[in-house]
């Protein structure tokens, strides 16, 4: 009898703890989403750039927690696959793209696309990381209104967070649920809590310079009038002194 | 000093250096690839490796996406997984430091000594260039060889050799096509009487000309080793072998990184109803001045060739760095037999190097800081 009571004792207070655990667990994370920032800054200069991601997780004990990036870039910039391919070798980041990319089409010819970033895939999650992607401009059109540039705007990106110990998910409101790729491998999806959006910090502007459209008739006559002269030129003195 | 020039340029030592050279500088890249973060070896390479290691999944090497070269050549760098990494490259210098080989021979051939046929070759094998183009892994110097072994051939009266070689060097790229007619005057049957007025009768004697048994088995077996190759990659890959090989660049029009005067009009131009009509002019003035100097020129063959490749790249669409290579390895052919000074060769030279900056300054600051510079 003495050893039921024992063995009931044992199970009621190995469910207490676990459910303790949980809560602790997802108590970290309701921290975490309250205090963590993800901002964006993008380097460099001209048609190839580097966008900067940085995020800072709240300082407290991280293990288990598994961050991911979603990145919604516009028309009017890509990513070159094979670039990503060999840069995530050499760093601790794997990258999951959600669509083929082709790299020489112009911006008015191509959509969007999103991108999925796993940080540090092995060992505990630091409180401070940064990922660097090389993003590239692609051509625009030419403009017609005198502008010599375009504008593309670059969202900072949306910080996914998810922790294997916590599943009560629906505690999170108002930071929405969502579901993405549980690994940059893309086999299983899994539910990820989103952190809200901060307003401060908008879009980044990156400006492209383009061609100017209203010098179309100009440009042509100029280049076929230049063409068509040296190609009588050159015929002229070709026949002049050609070989009998 | 001649006799250290002499001595530089003994028959075995120039070839062998230019080797070594060129070795010496795969090497280098390969550290420099490892170490820094500005990569010595070009993006094509890879590009290559890539088309390659499909073909060694049994996938066709289209499946990488930019790779638009014939799957032949994909073929001869699967190697590069086997093996290594670096037999793409040996194999580009081995052709490099060959095409200096062939034009040796062809200098020879033309009547030139030993030795001023030897310092001309310098140009090619000493020249920082094609060193730089081959040992960065562009595919250029397997082209240079087959167009320079074309020529050695037809010098030397080996038409079926030559025939073989014309045949694979137009399949691995499109612009020796443009030697067909030079080839075909040079092979013709030769009157004895100048056409001085056009009649029927001289122009049907005119074409008639071209039906002798060397045009014929030149004709007959350069397309057949044409077809033969296109015909074999259309069965094992189909529709996208031609399509990336051949059509790709028939109608390329690439607004990106382009030496062409037409690349303003054509980006300007590029989702306009006129773009048809204006490829087809800007067609013209390639063709007008081929047909010209294809007449003018043929029975010098090398310097007929010369004088197309220069026009097809000066007048092409499209023009990129790698084209110049096309008619920087005919140049040595025909140098001996030029008839301008010292000075206004080197005024030629200093000429085309400032049209390169006038054109590569600009182009930096657009490309790489996103300016435009203020006139």
């Amino acid at each position: 009898m003495y050893f039921v009571l024992f063995s009931v004792l044992a199970c009621l207070s190995t469910c207490h703890c676990f459910t303790g655990n949980d809560e602790n667990h997802c108590g970290l994370l309701k921290r975490l989403l309250e205090s963590s920032r993800v901002s964006v800054e993008i380097n460099k200069k001209g048609f190839h750039r580097e966008a900067v991601t940085t995020v800072e997780l709240s300082p407290d004990v991280l293990s288990g927690v598994r961050v991911l990036l979603v990145h919604r870039w516009p028309r009017g910039v890509y990513l070159d696959p094979y670039q990503l391919a060999s840069l995530s070798v050499e760093s601790d980041w794997q990258i999951l793209l959600d669509s083929a990319i082709d790299l020489e089409l112009p911006a008015h010819k191509t959509s969007g696309f999103v991108t999925y970033v796993y940080p540090t895939v092995d060992g505990p999650t630091p409180r401070l990381l940064k990922v660097t992607i090389p993003v590239h401009g692609r051509y625009h059109k030419p403009s017609y209104d005198g502008k010599t540039f375009t504008s593309v705007d670059i969202e900072a990106p949306e910080l996914l967070l998810r922790t294997e110990k916590c599943t009560q998910l629906s505690i999170f409101e108002p930071h929405a649920v969502v579901d993405a790729p549980c690994t940059a491998d893309n086999s299983s999806a899994c539910s990820w809590v989103k952190l809200q959006h901060q307003q401060e910090q908008g879009a980044v502007g990156l400006q492209f310079p383009v061609g100017d459209g209203s010098l179309v008739t100009p440009v042509c006559g100029g280049t076929l009038l230049v063409t068509m002269i040296s190609c009588v030129a050159l015929s002229k003195y070709l026949w002049k002194h050609r070989l009998v | 000093m001649e006799r250290l020039i002499s001595g530089l340029t003994g028959k075995y030592v120039i070839f062998t250096a230019a080797f070594a050279i060129r070795l010496a500088l795969v090497a280098y890249g390969d550290y420099q690839d490892r170490t820094m973060v500005v990569k010595y070896t070009d993006i094509d390479y890879h590009v290559f490796t890539d088309a390659a290691r499909f073909i060694t999944e049994g996938e066709s090497p289209y499946n990488r996406s930019t790779y638009r070269y014939t799957p032949l050549l994909a073929w001869m760098l699967t190697p590069n997984i086997h093996l290594s990494m670096m037999f793409g490259k040996i194999l580009f210098i081995v052709c490099d430091v060959l095409s200096g080989l062939l034009i040796y021979r062809i200098l020879r051939l033309r009547g030139l000594n030993s030795e001023t046929a030897r310092h001309v070759c310098a140009l090619w094998l000493l020249n920082p260039l094609p060193m730089g183009v081959s040992s960065r892994g562009n595919a250029e110097s397997i082209l240079a060889a087959l167009v320079l072994g074309t020529l050695l051939c037809m010098e030397a009266r080996h038409l079926i050799w030559a025939a073989v070689l014309y045949g694979l060097s137009v399949h691995m790229k499109i612009y020796p096509i443009t030697y067909a007619l030079p080839i075909a005057l040079a092979l013709r049957t030769t009157r004895s009487e100048d056409i001085k007025r056009w009649r029927w009768r001289s122009f049907i004697g005119f074409m008639g000309s071209f039906l002798n048994r060397e045009l014929l088995l030149f004709a007959s077996v350069a397309g057949g080793v044409f077809c033969m190759l296109t015909a074999l990659f259309y069965y094992m890959y189909g529709w996208e072998f031609l399509h990336e090989t051949y059509l790709y660049h028939l109608t390329r029009r690439d607004i990106r990184h382009n030496f062409s005067p037409y690349f303003y009009m054509l980006y300007l131009t590029a989702d306009s109803r006129w773009s048809q009509w204006l490829g087809l002019a800007a067609f013209l003035p390639q063709l007008i001045l081929l047909l010209v100097a294809s007449w003018a020129f043929h029975s010098d063959l090398p310097f007929c060739c010369f004088l197309h490749t220069a026009v097809f790249v000066s007048f092409n669409k499209v023009c990129t760095s790698q084209y110049f290579l096309w008619y920087l390895c005919l140049l040595p052919l025909i140098i001996p037999h030029l008839s301008l000074s010292v000075k206004q060769g080197v005024g030629l030279l200093i000429l085309w190097f400032t049209g390169q900056g006038i054109w590569l300054g600009p182009a930096y600051f657009w490309s790489l800081k996103a300016t435009t510079p203020s006139c």
